[in-house]
């Protein structure tokens, strides 16, 4: 069976290069048509395993095509042409390159069979998306994107440590569960390193580090494509450790409790990624298959309903130069459209019935209800309630209403008021009809959303969640202030570092270590360079010396006999003729 | 003036969608009692579930809970000058 398959990553990167060589309207056609072609690509895609190629004595495949791989794939896709309907009118050809190879990358993570394959675009996609922050050009942007780029190069060298030693354990590359080696060195490695990529706390503080400092538009490629990949490589290999079911709930507390403290928008909904990702990683860990529905089905609704949500304050960001809650209010005189569109992501993410979240959410916490997790369940609970008083409540009201702050903007350019228009539809059309989700899911579905109780279950706790923030809102007005993170250690924790390796460790090196060095191995050398010289000098130059010599007396003895008289030299010859018929004679 | 301005500058119409608000609590509150009486209790998983209005007391206690036990532990502990990391 002859298939043609086309990598959908490949043909985002490879097209990416392409653009910037386009003259500009070809090029915004372009933009969209590249993402779009993508989608296509993969909505048209049948399960199978295409792009096996033989390196090395090792079967690497690019194209490991099942139910699981296909609906992040679909997800992917689409969030990559929104936000590129998003980032239209931006001017920057490598902001554009970056992002599609970004999105092209995790295509390529999503599609990969085995581990060296995973490794290429998981590498990819960490040196893309860094160029999303540095593009910003500003010195605060530069710095966060070096932390960044740091924390990434890591976590990729503890991949490829991990890869080597499962290599050498199992024998072979394939990318399938790992639970066989749970324990090992190898599993540990790759699971730390796919930690660090959904910014698990606390590897994660480079998340809410960097995502406030990316531009406008890259910000909402950020979000959707490094730490969802790390969700599907985690359902792929480590469904069901049970550390993750803790790891997660915790994570989720962990972003809602930082979220309080946030005065930076972007920096908020940043700590709500960790907290929402908390959620599919517990999904993960309870690894039953409602389980695994539910953190597959609450990543798609999440690249969604977040990419709005930083859609919506990218836009804010745009039209009035602002990033700080102390600095905004009053809004909602002059954006009234991103303000709407921006509370639909919020609904969506606070699990509002109607909503893409509400479908979401709960089959994550339900199932925890049914493996019989009551701590769990009601963390995750907790966090639910937290995630709606943060970006429900807080943040549009320090944003849009509150109070004024004097700030009179315009609505943003229609290109990212239509990419937050159809991101909304998306997250409506999920909430409403859940069906058309589900049918994608990897596993069979027995679950209804729509159950009175729950909903009304729901709704109780939102409302009261928004009693409790009206009844609470003057003690969470923004401070200017910023809270620390695990990146401490990074940041501050290694001047220390420095400071204890410069002074001791530098007295060693040029006192102890560097006088041994003196007396045991540069004075001998010289000693002995010094002793090879005089041999040098006299023997091998005067023996030199004196054939010249030799060679200069026995020229001046030869000089005596050119004399110029003529008697001599008939004398010689006389003599010399002699000698030859005296040799002639006696020789013969 | 837009929609939205008139209905939240105007003193007199902020304290009527305050009321709308607070009746609509109530009314959740005594649905979330009721439901279970009518409709039978479903499947509750644990033993919490079954406390009447389970969902709007949760929710209102972990919003309390959360917005303490945050701003403790930042002032405590987290929160630092904007330029703590500048040197």
């Amino acid at each position: 069976m002859n298939v043609v398959w086309v990598h959908p990553g490949l043909l985002l990167i490879f097209g990416a290069w392409v653009l910037p060589l386009l003259p500009r309207r070809a090029k915004r056609v372009g933009m969209i048509a590249l993402p779009a072609a993508a989608l296509i690509d993969c909505a048209l895609m049948t399960p199978g395993t295409y792009g096996a190629v033989s390196f090395l004595g090792q079967d690497l495949v690019f194209g490991r095509v099942d139910t699981l791989s296909l609906v992040f794939s679909y997800v992917f896709s689409i969030i990559a042409l929104l936000g590129m309907v998003y980032a239209l009118h931006v001017d920057d050809d490598s902001q554009h390159l970056s992002a599609l190879t970004y999105a092209g990358g995790a295509l390529g993570v999503t599609f990969a069979g085995d581990f060296l394959s995973l490794y290429i675009f998981w590498e990819l996609m960490a040196v893309s998306s860094v160029f999303l922050i540095w593009l910003r050009r500003e010195p605060a942007a530069v710095a966060a994107g070096f932390r960044y780029l740091l924390v990434h190069v890591v976590g990729g060298l503890f991949l490829l440590a991990g890869i080597v030693l499962y290599w050498s354990q199992a024998g072979t590359l394939a990318f399938t569960d790992m639970s066989a080696y749970a324990g090992t060195a190898g599993w540990a490695l790759i699971l730390i390193a796919f930690l660090l990529n959904a910014a698990v706390p606390p590897l994660g503080a480079w998340l809410p580090d960097a995502y406030p400092e990316a531009t406008v538009t890259g910000a909402v490629f950020m979000t959707s494509f490094t730490t969802k990949s790390a969700v599907y490589v985690l359902i792929r290999g480590f469904a069901g450790t049970e550390l993750l079911i803790w790891l997660g709930a915790i994570m989720a507390i962990y972003g809602v409790v930082y979220a309080v403290l946030e005065n930076d928008a972007r920096r908020l909904l940043a700590y709500h990624i960790i907290s929402q990702v908390g959620y599919m990683i517990c999904g993960v860990g309870i690894g039953t298959a409602l389980a695994l529905n539910g953190a597959t089905a609450h990543a798609f609704a999440h690249i969604l309903y977040k990419a709005l949500l930083f859609m919506g304050a990218g836009a804010v960001l745009r039209m009035t130069g602002l990033r700080k809650l102390s600095d905004m209010g009053g809004l909602y005189k002059t954006m009234p459209m991103t303000l709407g569109l921006y509370m639909i992501g919020a609904f969506a993410i606070s699990a509002v019935p109607l909503f893409s979240g509400f479908v979401t959410k709960s089959m994550v916490i339900t199932a925890a209800g049914e493996s019989h997790l009551p701590a769990i369940f009601l963390m995750l609970t907790l966090a639910s309630a937290g995630t709606f008083l943060h970006t429900g409540l807080k943040l549009p009201y320090f944003m849009f209403f509150g109070k004024d702050a004097g700030v009179r903007a315009q609505e943003p350019p229609g290109n990212m008021l239509a990419a937050m228009g159809l991101t909304a539809g998306a997250c409506i059309l999920i909430g409403v009809l859940p069906g058309l989700l589900y049918r994608h899911l990897p596993y069979p579905v027995d679950f209804a959303p729509y159950t009175l109780l729950h909903v009304t279950s729901t709704m109780g706790m939102l409302g009261f969640t928004a009693l409790g923030f009206f009844m609470l809102v003057k003690h969470l007005d923004p401070e200017r202030k910023i809270s620390l993170d695990t990146d401490w250690f990074y940041r501050r924790g290694a001047t220390g570092f420095l400071a204890l390796v410069s002074e001791p460790l530098r007295r060693f090196e040029y006192d102890f270590v560097g006088e041994i060095y003196e007396y045991v191995i540069r004075r001998p050398v010289l000693g002995v360079a010094a002793l090879l010289r005089r041999f040098d000098s006299l023997v091998v130059d005067s023996a030199l010396v004196g054939v010249g010599r030799s060679t200069q007396h026995l020229g001046q003895a030869l000089k005596t006999a050119v004399s110029g008289h003529t008697q001599q030299y008939a004398l010689i010859m006389a003599a010399g003729a002699l000698a030859l018929l005296l040799l002639a004679r006696f020789a013969a | 003036m837009s929609f939205l301005e008139r209905q939240l500058e105007d003193l007199v119409r902020l304290r009527r969608i305050k009321r709308t608000f607070y009746v609509g609590l109530g009314l959740v509150a005594l649905a979330e009692i009721v439901m279970p009486l009518v409709f039978g209790a479903g499947h509750p998983h644990f033993a919490f579930e079954g406390i009447p209005a389970w969902g709007s007391l949760y929710g209102l206690v972990s919003c309390i809970a959360i917005i303490v036990i945050s701003k403790l532990i930042g002032k405590v502990w987290l929160m630092r000058s904007e330029d703590y990391y500048d040197e």
